[in-house]
């Protein structure tokens, strides 16, 4: 009997831990999207920001355009670098020094925190060689902390689908870099660019490395690669921080959050048909 | 020909990028390194007097850590004990109390909620956990260590879940059928045999989360007050990351102050090493146990 009754009491306790804990992320996504609904229209999403102090009437579209920016940016540059560093890791690696110092700096950039990047890219690019703050100089930050994310994960890819492929064209006397072009990345394409979209949404959303390298709270759409810029994280920390418009605030996390999850969520899906047609495929 | 120089390119990009990363770790360690030498060569143990304060812009500077250090570790310890105690109890929910289909379904929403970016948590912090505190605690501001623990454990959540479940669901297929043939309940099976089994799993994911959360920087800073004062439980603190995202933009360059903010987070990525590398030897271990 009391063994019974210890047995229920830990089930509830499980239970209770396990509803709590999907409880609290649900709330997280109903809290934003349930407090932010009043502020979206679409005057919200394309006007410019206005009223005194800036942000507290008009629109988000330039921080919107900002953030799209900025991650196109990042995600291409970090993203290449990424997947270069895995196919490197990946195909072309002799088990050497070299290898291991690759595989040392993509732990060790994985492991430093975001605000790190932003430091040193504050000090180094903009005092040490004298850019500006600028959407550049803020994408280069965002990039470098997005390479190991991308290497580690493109990596992973590789090793499941192209090792087959490159022992096997080796042993038919082709090149590697032909194996890579004709074979193994047209094989892996949709989940690279997958890795790299996940990046993309990672780096979009992040507020440290671009705090005093290039995001401003008002500025145009930027035309130049070295015009500052507004960024929907950036700006949504301004109006928190200063006490500006907590009603924008709601709506700016809105969008953003809305902004991310899609392409979490376009992200599952393709993975989710992409599993389905390699199931067909073997089985 | 052509064919030949294609391949040559393929070749030298792919080394490129392979030279890009290492050199930019190096780079990134040398000027961390030497914009904080002067702060070591000039200040030196002053740093980490456990009584100096974190005065950089009075008359008469002193350039204590160790209450941000202590700041630091405090918060990350809390959140990851707080995240473990819900994460396995939520990953043992997910196995074994709740239909795989359902299961499937709310873990990646769990899993989502990763992708959520640091200063939402940080907001929702503010206006939610703060505000309550400020009203129900009797306290000025609400903006204390234990909000910026419970905000971080959050954010830390999805991570421990994941690998939590991962290796729950190893042990099972290794225990499981045993155990129910000799007559285990559900309850004996989860707690005498599955927890047992995947502690030193957990250990190690435990000390990636705490790396994790010593390097979070945004959703620290909106809810933790920003005192660089010893850390209590319901009043203000710093951490690391937070002190130099919020000082560094106003400082000269060159300066000394500048150079012990470069200092800090050379610490920073000290204990960070130490907790990876302690991580890592124990995850390792862990799975020549499991297999």
């Amino acid at each position: 009997m009391k063994r019974k009754l210890k047995h229920m009491l830990a089930g509830l306790v499980f239970c209770l831990l396990g509803i709590f804990t999907a409880g609290v992320t649900l709330f997280l996504f109903l809290y934003v999207f349930y407090k932010g609904r009043d502020v979206i229209s679409l005057s919200f999403l394309l006007e410019e920001p206005a009223g005194v102090p800036v942000g507290t009437d008009g629109g988000i579209f330039p921080a919107l355009a900002g953030s799209v920016y900025l991650g196109g940016l990042s995600a291409l540059m970090g993203g290449l670098m990424g997947i270069g560093c895995a196919v490197y890791l990946s195909f072309y690696s002799p088990n050497g020094r070299f290898r291991s110092m690759v595989q040392a700096s993509i732990q060790g950039l994985s492991g430093i925190p975001s605000i790190l990047f932003g430091l040193v890219a504050y000090t180094f690019l903009i005092y040490q060689l004298g850019m500006p703050r600028s959407l550049l100089c803020a994408s280069v930050a965002v990039a470098a902390m997005i390479v190991p994310f991308t290497a580690i994960r493109a990596k992973k890819i590789l090793d499941e689908k192209g090792r087959e492929y490159m022992s096997n064209s080796i042993s038919l006397g082709l090149s590697r870099e032909y194996a890579l072009g004709r074979l193994i990345l047209p094989a892996c394409l949709a989940e690279l660019i997958e890795t790299t979209a996940l990046g993309m949404a990672y780096g979009m959303g992040a507020v440290a490395p671009i705090l005093y390298t290039g995001a401003v709270m008002q500025s145009k759409i930027p035309e130049k690669l070295t015009d500052p810029f507004m960024s929907l994280p950036y700006h949504l920390y301004m109006l928190v921080n200063n006490g500006f418009s907590l009603e924008y605030a709601y709506g700016t996390a809105f969008v953003l959050m809305a902004f991310l999850l899609c392409i979490h969520l376009i992200c599952k899906v393709i993975s989710y048909f992409m599993d389905k047609k390699n199931c067909n495929r073997y089985s | 020909m052509r064919r030949k120089f294609c391949n040559l390119m393929g070749k030298s990009i792919i080394l490129f990028t392979a030279f890009g990363v290492v050199f930019l770790m190096f780079l990134m360690l040398f000027h961390i390194l030497s914009e904080s030498l002067m702060a070591f060569t000039e200040i030196g143990i002053h740093m980490f007097l456990p009584d100096a304060q974190w005065r950089p812009v009075s008359e008469n500077p002193q350039y204590g850590l160790m209450p941000v250090i202590a700041g630091t570790l405090y918060v990350s310890g809390l959140a990851v004990s707080a995240a473990l105690v819900f994460g396995i109890g939520c990953a043992v929910f997910l196995s074994f109390y709740v239909p795989k289909q359902i299961a499937k379904v709310l873990l990646s929403f769990i899993e989502l909620a990763a992708g959520i970016p640091s200063v939402i948590f940080g907001f929702i912090g503010l206006t939610v956990l703060v505000k309550w505190f400020a009203g129900h605690f009797g306290m000025a501001a609400g903006q204390s260590v234990l909000a910026a623990s419970i905000v971080l454990g959050i954010m830390l959540l999805p991570f421990v879940v994941s690998t939590c479940q991962e290796s729950i669901q190893n042990a099972r297929n290794t225990y499981e059928l045993a155990a129910l043939a000799l007559g285990f309940s559900r309850e004996m099976l989860i707690v005498r045999i599955i927890l047992p089994a995947i502690s030193k799993g957990i250990v190690a994911s435990a000390m990636m989360a705490f790396g994790r959360g010593l390097g979070e920087t945004m959703a620290v800073m909106m809810v933790i007050g920003n005192s660089p004062i010893y850390p209590k439980l319901l009043g203000r603190a710093q951490t690391l990351p937070a002190l130099t995202a919020l000082e560094m933009g106003s400082i000269e360059y060159g300066s000394r102050h500048l150079s012990v903010l470069y200092a800090a987070n050379v610490i920073l990525l000290v204990i960070l090493l130490l907790t990876m590398v302690c991580g890592h030897l124990l995850h390792r271990r862990a799975l020549q146990n499991e297999t």
